[in-house]
């Protein structure tokens, strides 16, 4: 049995190798020269077509629009599974949070004093990714991120439930929500103004606002939930 | 050391992470496993179609060729979608273990221990 077993382990190494050889060979000779007409398109004339100074932002927010639709949807429903199916919500019961634990477990000295210092720069380079998107490197996706992240260093330092999680996920549909009805209005029904320059600068500002707070309110329910749920 | 490119780098990650997803037993290894396929993915669509000199696509500035961003716009989405992945896997994970007490994918249900 033993045999049989090392004999299957080395078949499986010389697959993944075997693989990786034939891939890498593949991509290094015969890689063909292709054009980017959606690259000559996206990057031709997006300020004057978007409003955006960023062309990641234009594509992701005016161009290719259904993409941030269907991944506002996806996480959206990462976060409900994460709520609704864990194995806790039935066997509330065994999941007492002892306040002792979170007492021994969390008592650097340094990193409160420290967290507690960086807290509100952390907070202002969110919001500043976040509206500044659409002219500068940055997004909702990212500001959404760092801003989670205020919330981790909460944790940090006040290791405490008191959050309602259900407040944040009732935010998250609503925001999904808007994220929905905003580019459905603005750009596939095309209810604009006869000048567009301001209303598009709105529009991209807005939308990055509103993916920000989702990924912000998504990523913090995924992180407390599995802090306090699923970590037995 | 010219041939340590983004694409080649990514491709390699992918088929480390086949083999994780091909040879390890415990189920945590293989959402583990997955993340570093997902990751190879990432790392070959963002230096994919880069040339030398070109600049960041901001602004209307054509002194240089612009980098295309239609692979970071498709990347920027799909690192959100694999973190909602690698959540929902490691809930259900969870879930199966409370309920089942099964860690491995195997038959045996008193199999544990990392070195599978």
């Amino acid at each position: 049995m033993p045999q049989t077993s090392r004999l299957f382990h080395i078949v499986r190494i010389a697959f993944a190798v075997i693989g990786a050889a034939v891939v890498l060979f593949l991509f290094l000779n015969h890689s063909e020269q292709l054009d980017t007409p959606l690259m000559d398109y996206f990057t031709a004339d997006f300020l004057a077509q978007t409003g955006a100074q960023n062309s990641v932002a234009a594509i992701y927010l005016n161009y290719r629009v259904f993409d941030t639709l269907f991944e506002a949807l996806m996480l959206m429903v990462s976060v409900m599974e994460v709520i609704n199916v864990s194995w806790a919500n039935k066997h509330a019961e065994q999941y007492k949070f002892e306040k002792d634990d979170f007492n021994r477990k969390n008592n650097s000295e340094i990193v409160i004093r420290m967290v507690g210092i960086i807290y509100p720069f952390v907070l202002l380079i969110g919001l500043y990714i976040i509206i500044n998107g659409h002219v500068s490197p940055g997004g909702g996706f990212q500001g959404g991120a760092v801003l989670a992240t205020a919330l981790i260093t909460r944790y940090l330092v006040y290791p405490n439930f008191d959050l309602d999680l259900h407040t944040l996920e009732k935010l998250e549909k609503f925001l999904f929500l808007s994220i929905v009805m905003t580019p459905v209005l603005y750009v596939f029904m095309q209810i604009q103004p006869a000048d567009t320059t301001l209303s598009h600068q709105i529009y991209m500002v807005a939308m990055n606002s509103l993916i920000g707070l989702k990924v912000f309110s998504g990523l913090s329910i995924i992180f407390y939930r599995f802090v306090f749920y699923e970590g037995r | 050391m010219d041939f340590i490119t983004g694409e080649i780098v990514g491709i390699l990650l992918f088929f480390i992470g086949l083999y994780g997803l091909m040879t390890k037993k415990t189920i945590v290894k293989t959402i583990m496993s997955m993340s570093i396929m997902e990751s190879g993915i990432f790392l070959f669509y963002i230096t994919i179609n880069y040339t030398d000199g070109s600049v960041p696509p901001i602004g209307q500035a054509q002194e240089a060729a612009f980098v295309d961003p239609v692979p970071s716009a498709l990347m920027i989405t799909a690192i959100v979608i694999g973190i909602g992945v690698t959540a929902i896997g490691l809930t259900m994970f969870m879930h199966y273990k409370q309920k089942h007490g099964i860690t491995h994918w195997s038959r045996n249900r008193n199999q544990t221990g990392s070195e599978h």
